[in-house]
């Protein structure tokens, strides 16, 4: 008994001595399973998620998003038009790269030059090729031009990252991939390939600092294992988890799903041109026949939300009152007799394994309820965005998308998709081409406004393609980690907290 | 000798210049990574501009020579995706497969040839049919749902191993035993057969009648004839448990080379899958060969050219 009652006390204390300092002690270091890799932790040679994530806590950008979406200042503390096409940015004054030197204008105008010049072949030039000249007009003042009024300008700027003139002219494009200098408010430390990359907090950040003093990303491609290191306790935070799998999280211990809606829209996109999609009954009756809400609430579990718009509120262009046909099987079906037999036509609803397929399938069957023949067809997604983006001959039929233009403006979501200019429309609609050019060419944000409900009452009455629902993104996140997903899926370590 | 080795070695290099025509072309086939390199909102003239800029814009054969000229040099090229060299790639990802592959083949034949011995010796007990049907089992259950049912017990409920990623041995253990169940089976049967061939045979009837023990049996003569065929099937499973790994690695977080395959496929990552095929392939002919020559090295009796003394 009396063995029994010290082992039980030295247990205690054991046990008392191995939580306390954790109780203690801020957290460390933090552990995030992304998806894969980054693929380049160069912020102008890749765009993906994964590369994001990380590269964005290495370095500032000229102006940024907060939590609530506004842009507001990073390295830019203010910005004035100078004319319809010339804008120039006040930079700060106190801002060095983790290698010690100042960071200047020098700085921000090199990193434009480089993004913008059609010999760096950036995948990221589309966004920021209406920039045309990029100078240093003072100690602390840079001066980009446009080749035209060009309204979402800021909204893509959010993505621009300043790189260090100096080290990319020393170590080249290839060495500066492997080991990026920023001026952020994390270092990076090391890249073990397949396995993580590593930042250390950067202790002279001018801004608010990283709360731990490490962060590992890690490449975890299943899902499942995601959220298994999440309940074992050797993760903190996991992206891309669906409503199934963070129904897991929800009785777990250790772990709890954090989500936001993003700026990601569903869509049905209709190749107009092609029968029997050429038909507006039959476009009509497409649209009655989908139920939005059945799709999230049924299958998505909530985390998405229908649209009637082919914007969500995070965009600027979104407006509110637009009327989308809700659905009703009823007036579908009558619709399709009304359209007789060519009506019948099989459509082919084109796919890829990346998206939702109990989405796709769940839409297929609706559409067949009402009295449509739909052939669900599957692609890899190099082919899929080929096919998508082929011009109005070869658009298939139907496909089930999301878009995002990351940028949070109209402007990059309706202009390639409804402009005959892109190889993603088939409108070819006079009308809502001409007001489009007209919201892209406006500074004044009121008129766009107003453009934009034009081009959306358009779109609903004419149903170039059918807005499903805002997309919900699915964060698995350690009890512990105090942090508030924003809809651009931004990541940033310096906006999280942790508290045992 | 010279002869076989230098056939076979011609063997080699025209299975390898096959393989890699073929996977060259197939992918090319599907289409250009173009697409999934630029965002959604890039004009066709960027698209142009970015297909260009990687090369894939020439005609398929001059790209196809090029590559030719390049293999020739030993250079793989660079990943499109993570613009760094597909042999560094390829020697960051490759200890993490054979260390994969290597705990694998230690479960395989740890578990696998003892119990082919229990089931050739035991044949006829009830435990032996019911040790088949354990094996049998374990064989039919797919990788990605034995990982994940390890993980689930020895991860999330037991705490007892890590999930995913690497680090000390204990992040072997779980891949290793996920991929080796796999592999198990195939051991276990084989051994049985062959061994129960060789018992079959006079000189262990012999043997048997003159009262010499089943131990001592085993070790002097049954062990080395019988495993003639469990040699051949080990050259062939190791390459089995290399393409096996592509998913258990995917499951388990493991950053071998089956991982990065998929993701290369995936993302259309030209160079990186030819560059990995090319080695697989390289590694699969060296493994037979290897295989070949260990027969005769074991039994004598064989000559090179195929045929028995």
């Amino acid at each position: 008994m009396v063995r029994r009652g010290r082992g039980l006390a030295a247990a205690l204390l054991g046990l008392c001595l191995a939580v306390a300092p954790g109780a203690l002690l801020a957290k460390e270091k933090l552990t995030v399973d992304l998806v894969n890799e980054p693929s380049s932790l160069d912020p102008h040679v890749q765009w993906n998620p994964d590369s994001y994530y990380v590269y964005r806590n290495i370095f500032d950008n000229l102006i940024t998003r907060d939590d609530k979406g506004d842009i507001v200042p990073q390295i830019a503390t203010s910005w004035k038009y100078l004319s319809d096409t010339e804008i120039e940015f006040t930079l700060r004054d106190d801002v060095t790269f983790h290698d010690g030197q100042k960071l200047t204008a020098e700085d921000v105008a090199f990193s434009v030059q480089r993004i913008t010049d059609p010999k760096f072949a950036s995948p990221q030039l589309g966004q920021f090729n209406k920039i045309v000249k990029a100078e240093v007009t003072g100690p602390t003042t840079v001066k980009l031009t446009t080749d035209g009024p060009y309204p979402a300008l800021l909204g893509q700027l959010v993505k621009l990252s300043i790189v260090p003139k100096h080290v990319v002219d020393a170590v080249g494009k290839d060495a500066f991939n492997l080991k990026p200098v920023g001026s952020g408010p994390y270092k990076f430390e090391g890249w073990q390939r397949g396995v993580q990359v590593t930042l250390a907090a950067n202790d002279k950040y001018w801004g608010a600092k990283g709360p731990f003093a490490s962060v590992a990303f890690r490449a975890v491609p299943d899902a499942a294992t995601r959220v298994a290191n999440l309940q074992a306790g050797t993760s903190d935070l996991a992206v891309t988890l669906d409503s199934d799998l963070a129904a897991q999280l929800k009785n777990s211990p250790k772990a709890k799903v954090l989500s936001v809606l993003t700026e990601r829209v569903a869509y049905l996109a209709m190749n107009i041109q092609k029968p029997p999609v050429n038909d507006p009954k039959v476009r009509e009756a497409v649209a009655y026949a989908i139920d939005k809400d059945g799709l999230v609430e049924g299958i998505l579990g909530g985390y998405d939300k229908a649209v009637p718009e082919m914007l969500s509120p995070a965009h600027v262009g979104w407006v509110e009152g637009i009327e989308a046909r809700s659905y009703d099987l009823a007036k579908a079906k009558a619709l399709i007799t009304e359209a007789g037999s060519k009506a019948k036509q099989p459509i082919s609803l084109l796919t890829s394994p990346v998206y939702d397929q109990r989405v796709v399938q769940a839409i297929q069957q609706m559409l067949s309820e009402a009295g449509l023949t739909v052939n669900i067809e599957m692609t890899d997604m190099a082919n899929w965005l080929k096919q998508m983006q082929s011009g109005p001959g070869s658009i298939p039929q139907m496909a089930f998308s999301r878009w995002s233009c990351a940028c949070q403006d109209a402007d990059g979501v309706l202009f390639p998709l409804l402009h005959s200019s892109s190889g993603w429309a088939n409108a070819q609609d006079p009308e809502v081409e001409r007001l489009l050019i007209e919201a892209r060419q406006t500074l004044d944000e009121k008129k766009r406004l107003s453009l934009y409900r034009a081009v959306h009452e358009r779109v609903a009455k004419e149903l170039f393609l059918v807005p499903l629902y805002q997309v919900g993104i699915i964060y698995g996140a350690a009890k512990g980690l105090q942090w508030q997903p924003t809809p651009n899926e931004s990541m940033f370590l310096n906006r999280m907290t942790w508290k045992d | 000798m010279r002869r076989f080795l230098l056939r076979r070695v011609g063997q080699v290099i025209g299975t390898i210049f096959g393989v890699v025509t073929l996977i060259f072309f197939l992918q090319r086939l599907t289409g250009d990574p173009t697409y999934l390199l630029v965002p959604e909102t890039a004009t066709q003239a960027d698209i142009e501009a970015m297909r260009a800029a990687l090369g894939f814009d020439r005609p398929l054969i001059v790209q196809y020579l090029a590559f030719l000229k390049q293999i020739a040099s030993f250079d793989l090229g660079r990943s499109v995706i993570q613009n760094v060299p597909v042999w560094d790639i390829i020697a960051s990802r490759l200890p993490y497969t054979l260390q994969l592959a290597g705990g694998a083949l230690l479960v395989a034949c740890g578990l696998g040839i003892p119990v082919g011995i229990i089931l050739a010796l035991y044949r006829d007990h009830p435990a032996s049919r019911l040790l088949a049907s354990v094996v049998l089992a374990a064989q039919s259950m797919p990788t990605f749902w034995s990982g994940i049912i390890l993980i689930l017990i020895f991860a999330v409920t037991l705490g007892w191993l890590p999930p995913s990623s690497t680090g000390g041995i204990e992040h072997l253990i779980m891949p290793s035993i996920a991929l080796g169940l796999l592999s198990m089976a195939t051991f276990a049967r084989i051994t049985r057969t062959s061994l129960l061939d060789e018992l079959s045979k006079e000189y262990v009837r012999t043997a048997r009648s003159r009262g010499v023990p089943m131990g001592l049996l085993l070790r002097r003569h049954l062990a080395r004839n019988a495993s003639i065929p469990v040699i051949t099937v080990a050259a062939l499973e190791i390459s089995n448990l290399l393409a096996g790994a592509v998913i258990v690695e995917t499951v388990f977080a493991w950053p071998g080379l089956g991982q990065v395959t998929v993701q290369s496929i995936l993302a259309r990552d030209f160079l990186v899958v030819q560059g990995i095929v090319l080695l697989g392939a390289f590694v699969t002919v060296a493994l037979n060969l290897a295989a070949d020559l260990l027969y005769s090295a074991v039994d004598p009796r064989i000559r090179l050219d195929g045929s028995r003394r």
